[in-house]
């Protein structure tokens, strides 16, 4: 048992390694071959390596496309059944209905194979609810995919010259499969000559075979097959004369002989690459002018015989040729050889054969009724050589040679160039033959002539002129003249047309000359994108040249190089005219189609667009004292271009209205100043006016009459002293009224600034007080309230301070002072006699004299009058306060106001009346 | 030179023996390519003008090659071609009609192949193996043989009730004694002089059968002669 065991394990070991080399799972593959060792492994297993069972076949190519079967057979290890058995392709189960059981122990499976198709397949069994897998796996083969070979096509071989004979090489190109080769595929090629039989291998689509002699003359057949592990295909058998194989070196010492008779052709010649014994040659002959390679290809037909010379014809003269050659077998088998390398040579010259062409350019002068005429031309067309000189006449005159330097002209160019011969006066009123020959080292060309007629026998110009551009190319389209001319100078019809075409950026000039049939044709020459041409249709009659029609064009319009240069002509407070000048035409690049006008301010951006004639705007509605951005932006049609932003602001004013505010301002300075003095003349007559003089009480009869005086001091101090110091106080400054609240305390006239206010009209005096009114209300407030539309007058002979703002006396005495309050119920205006009764019935505690509220000081007439009444009033005053202000000391310790200051912030001194600054005594 | 023909002597017995076996061999394998010969066209024209250029060409070749064979030679080469050989075969197309004088022709393609064929064998141990006189060499009998074959194909188509026979009609194709250098530069210079002998009157030969039989009668017509 042991001896069997290690068998087992030697041969499974063997299995394994030989699996896993082929790119199995290590399983150990055990199949038929060994029963022996089957049947030893029963119920042993090799960790997890089991031998439950075989895939046949192994490893197994299969073709894509195609069905594919393998079959599973069971060892009795497994201790399975068919019906246990399932398959994957890799991680995927196979359906049941691809099995095929075939006995207890075997299933087969078919698939079909795809590129898709995993190329992993395997056979798995269900395994016992007891074990630990439920699902084993029997066996894995990996299938190779891949498809058999395709047939090569199109198979064609060649054989090339090597030194003087064929290569003994045969070289075959063919298309091979297009299908992925995902197997090893050969390639070989075979060559079969009746003698010999040669196979090589051979890349994908090349290959060749060696003969060692090339088989000239001899039937040959070649093919190709493919193989792989699939099968084998062989391409279709090229069966072909190995002489058809050839291709030749180009024909050798290709040579190229000019000759001086003989202006229009040359003869090439060459030798055969090869003896003719080998291939039998045709040959190939292509030429060109040198530059322009545009080759021109000699007939077939004239160089299929097998020579070493050609001559070639109807060349032009003073053209240098370019010339190559090529051969291939003389019946058109095999292959072209290559072109031979490039033979240059010239052709001899010969004499002009067409006209030079002659055009005059009429310069406008400064000289009244004279033009200048400037004679140009260019070289004939077929020059046939250099043109050395020109020979001019102008009118009667004689032939003039005009020498031509090498440098200014090589006819070998390909563009003919402008020489301007004359340059002559002309008067208006002169017509003029000017005729010219060119001529070279052969000989003359033909008479070229040009009529330069009067001005007023000018024909006319045609009828219209357009442009257009089509496939890079500047056309211009005109209509024929309408021509009813008899009896003219010229022949009525037209020649021919002459197109000329002036840039306007630096000046240059050409022309072409189109034929009479023609109405629209391209400029030539080499025009330049976005520069301005005009371009002049001359109708020319029998060589009278008429009237021009002149449009101007563009090969490709492109957006302006530069923007106009903008400036701010005028501004004001709410516009500003702005200009610009045009760009300059070689700047336009393109037809200007409109300007805009860009402005901003704050932040904001307008436009305005104006038509391409205008070079000025006035921009209106623009805000006063504003700053702005302004741009000018000229378009094309293909594209635009702003000028550089400008910046200004708009006036504050408009102009003139500083001078309307400045002469205003002087005029009222001068109506004050004038008003002013005289006020100041007229001071005592508008005083007059205003305060019409008032009688003097004091100085009445009846003041100054006193028949006794005793009486006069016995009048009530209360009064007297009251309507004295009131006075003082309304017309002088607050100190007065702290003298006089000192002087009023011991009266105790509690109200006397109510009432002294409100004394006045009620809310139209200017003395009048709201508080009045409160204070009234206390009195009577219904009663103040419903009269509130009546005047009220009244009038408080003594009352406490307002409100307290002024301090009432303290009664001294135990007897309290009541005040006396007259109200007056009438409702009549106030005149001004009124409201200074002087009536003795009347309770007028003070006058309002308007005398009183003048500064004192003032000198008018009634000054001295005034200062006798203060000084008559303050000696009352002082009377009265030395006597009837017993507290004064303890007020101003009590009440340290400021009102009991000097208007400097100083204590006031002692107390005394001063004169009052202000009319009105404001309230403490 | 000697030295090494003495010192070579009893190889050559050897290798001689073995040549022998490998022309033997040649033979039968032409022999058996003939016997199978696929002749693809059946015209006329085509495959004469063919023969004839292949010929033309053989011929021009084999001036060239007499040329180099003599220069290879050393001094005393034009001596050398001027001397009498018995085994070369004679050069000279015979026959009385078409069909004869093609058959001759085909006779002298193959006859003369193993002697082209030695005279190869015994430059390749005289000359260096750069030597172009052995690759024109090669290159005679190469398309000697395709000319061969050409001639067969031709015959049958234009005598196919006409056997061809397997042995050549005349010249020797028998082993040849051994020689040495002075003998094989004699040989081969006698060779390749009737070698372009024989392809100058297989030009002009093609050139009168193919007048004579592609002229004017048609393939069905020359059958009907033969």
């Amino acid at each position: 048992m042991i001896v069997s065991f290690v068998l087992t394990l030697v041969i499974c070991f063997k299995i394994t390694m030989k699996t896993t080399t082929d790119g199995l799972f290590p399983l150990c593959k055990i199949d038929r071959a060994f029963p022996s060792s089957i049947d030893l492994i029963h119920g042993f297993s090799l960790g997890s390596i089991a031998t439950y069972g075989t895939i046949i076949p192994q490893s197994p190519l299969v073709e894509i496309g195609k069905e594919f079967t393998a079959t599973c057979v069971l060892y009795k290890a497994a201790k399975a059944t068919a019906e246990d058995i399932f398959w994957m392709l890799k991680n995927v189960t196979v359906p049941k209905e691809q099995y095929t059981k075939i006995n207890d122990s075997a299933v087969s499976v078919t698939i079909t194979i795809t590129n898709e198709t995993a190329n992993w397949l395997f056979c798995k069994k269900k395994g016992s609810p007891s074990s630990l897998n439920l699902i084993q796996v029997i066996h894995g083969i990996i299938l190779t995919k891949g498809y058999p070979p395709e047939k090569p096509m199109n198979l064609s071989c060649m054989a090339v010259q090597s030194g003087r004979r064929i290569s003994s090489n045969v070289t075959c190109t063919w298309q091979p499969g297009t299908r992925d080769e995902r197997l090893k595929t050969t390639y070989t090629l075979f060559g079969n000559l009746i003698v010999s039989n040669k196979s090589s291998n051979a890349h994908r689509s090349s290959g060749y075979i060696d003969f060692g002699t090339f088989p000239s003359f001899m039937e040959l057949a070649m093919w190709v097959e493919v193989e792989n592990k699939l099968g084998k295909v062989r391409s279709d058998i090229l069966d072909i004369y190995a002489s058809d194989l050839v291709k030749t070196n180009p024909p050798s010492d290709v040579n190229i002989i000019s000759e001086n008779n003989f202006s229009r052709t040359i003869l090439v010649s060459w030798k055969h690459p090869i003896h003719v014994t080998y291939v039998t040659l045709k040959y190939n002959i292509r030429f060109c002018t040198v530059g322009s390679g545009e080759w021109t290809e000699v007939p077939p037909n004239d160089t299929e015989s097998y020579k070493e010379s050609f001559r070639l014809q109807y060349l032009k003269p003073d053209t240098e040729y370019v010339v190559q050659v090529r051969c291939m077998h003389h019946m058109g088998n095999g292959y072209w050889s290559d072109w031979s390398a490039n033979t240059t040579a010239r052709t001899p010259e010969d004499k002009p054969t067409s006209k030079p062409d002659l055009w005059r350019v009429v310069i406008p002068s400064q000289v009244k009724s004279e033009r200048r005429v400037q004679v140009m031309c260019k070289d004939p067309v077929e020059s046939n050589g250099r043109i050395r000189g020109y020979s001019i006449k102008i009118q009667d005159g004689n032939w003039e040679t005009v020498a031509v330097n090498d440098s200014d002209l090589d006819s070998r160019s390909q563009e003919r160039k402008i020489i301007p011969l004359y340059q002559i006066p002309w008067s208006d009123k002169r017509r003029g033959l000017i005729e010219l020959k060119a001529w070279n080292s052969v000989g003359e060309s033909p008479q070229a002539s040009l009529v330069i007629p009067k001005l007023t026998e000018e024909p006319p110009s045609v009828e219209s002129l357009s442009w257009f551009t089509q496939e890079g190319r500047l056309w211009v389209k005109w209509q024929p003249p309408n021509v009813i001319a008899t009896g003219e100078p010229y022949r009525s019809e037209v020649t021919e047309y002459v197109l000329e075409c002036v840039s306007v950026s630096d000046g240059a000039m050409d022309w072409q000359r189109e034929h009479r049939h023609t109405r629209t044709a391209a400029i030539k020459g080499n025009l330049q994108k976005f520069i301005r041409y005009n371009i002049s249709v001359y109708p020319m009659y029998s060589g009278w040249t008429g009237k021009p029609l002149t449009i101007a064009a563009f090969l490709e319009q492109g957006a302006p190089l530069e923007g106009p240069s903008v400036k701010v002509r005028r501004r004001g407070k709410n516009y500003a005219e702005l200009e610009w000048m045009e760009i300059p035409l070689d700047k336009q690049r393109g037809f200007i189609t409109n300007y805009t006008i860009f402005f901003i301010t704050g932040g904001k951006e307008h436009s305005i667009v104006v038509s391409t004639d205008t070079y000025s705007y006035t921009v209106k509605r623009m805000a006063s004292n504003s700053k702005y951005v302004v741009r000018v932006m000229a378009s094309t049609v293909q594209g635009s271009t702003n000028s550089s932003d400008l910046s200004f602001n708009t006036l504050m004013y408009t102009p003139g209205q500083i001078e309307v505010i400045v002469v205003s301002v002087c005029i009222s300075f001068l109506f004050s100043v004038v008003l002013t003095v005289l006020c100041i003349y007229k001071m005592d007559s508008i005083k007059k006016k205003i305060w019409p003089p008032v009688p003097d009480p004091s100085n009445s009869t009846i003041a100054k009459w006193s028949p006794d005086f005793p009486s006069k001091a016995d009048t009530p101090k209360e009064s007297a002293l009251g309507d004295v110091s009131i006075a003082e106080v309304d017309v002088f400054d607050r100190k007065s009224l702290c003298e006089e609240d000192k002087a009023g305390l011991p009266l105790k006239k509690d109200k006397y600034l109510s009432e002294e206010h409100s004394s006045g009209i009620g809310g139209s005096s200017c003395l009048s007080s709201p508080h009045q009114s409160v204070s009234d209300s206390d009195e009577g407030g219904d009663e103040g309230q419903t009269t509130a539309s009546t005047v009220q007058y009244s009038s408080v002979v003594a009352s406490c301070g307002y409100k307290g703002q002024t301090p009432c006396p303290l009664p001294q005495s135990g007897s309290s002072q009541m005040p006396s309050f007259a109200r007056s119920e009438s409702t009549q205006p106030l005149l001004d006699s009124e409201e200074h009764p002087e009536g003795p019935g009347s309770h007028q505690r003070y006058l309002r004299n308007p005398y009183f509220g003048r500064l004192p000081g003032r000198n008018d007439s009634h000054s001295g009058d005034l200062e006798d009444l203060n000084q008559m009033e303050m000696k009352k005053q002082g009377l009265a306060s030395r006597q009837f202000c017993p507290l004064e000391e303890d007020f101003q310790q009590t009440t340290p106001t400021e009102e009991c200051q000097s208007p400097d912030g100083q204590p006031g001194s002692d107390p005394s009346y001063m004169p009052q600054l202000s009319g009105y005594r404001p309230q403490c | 030179m000697s030295g090494h023909v003495k010192n070579m002597y009893p190889q050559l017995s050897i290798s001689q023996a073995a040549r022998t076996l490998l022309s033997l061999l040649l033979v039968a394998a032409i022999d058996s390519v003939n016997a199978g010969v696929a002749c693809r066209n059946q015209q006329c024209r085509s495959p004469i003008q063919r023969s004839s250029k292949l010929t033309r060409l053989i011929h021009m070749e084999s001036v060239d090659l007499l040329k180099i064979y003599k220069a290879s030679q050393g001094d005393m080469s034009e001596l050398f071609c001027q001397m009498p050989n018995d085994i070369v075969p004679d050069p000279n197309i015979s026959g009385l009609d078409p069909s004869e004088r093609m058959l001759s022709i085909y006779s002298h393609c193959k006859a003369f192949l193993p002697h082209l064929k030695r005279v190869t064998e015994q430059q390749r141990d005289l000359q260096p193996p750069s030597s172009p006189l052995l690759n024109n060499l090669t290159t005679a009998q190469y398309r000697t043989s395709g000319l061969a074959n050409q001639i067969n194909c031709i015959y049958q188509t234009l005598f196919p009730n006409l056997p061809i026979p397997l042995e050549p009609v005349d010249g020797r194709t028998s082993i040849y004694p051994s020689q040495n250098v002075f003998q094989q530069k004699v040989y081969g210079c006698v060779v390749l002089k009737n070698f372009k002998e024989l392809l100058s009157q297989i030009t002009h030969e093609l050139r009168t059968i193919k007048n004579q039989m592609c002229k004017s009668r048609t393939f069905a017509y020359t059958n009907a002669l033969f």
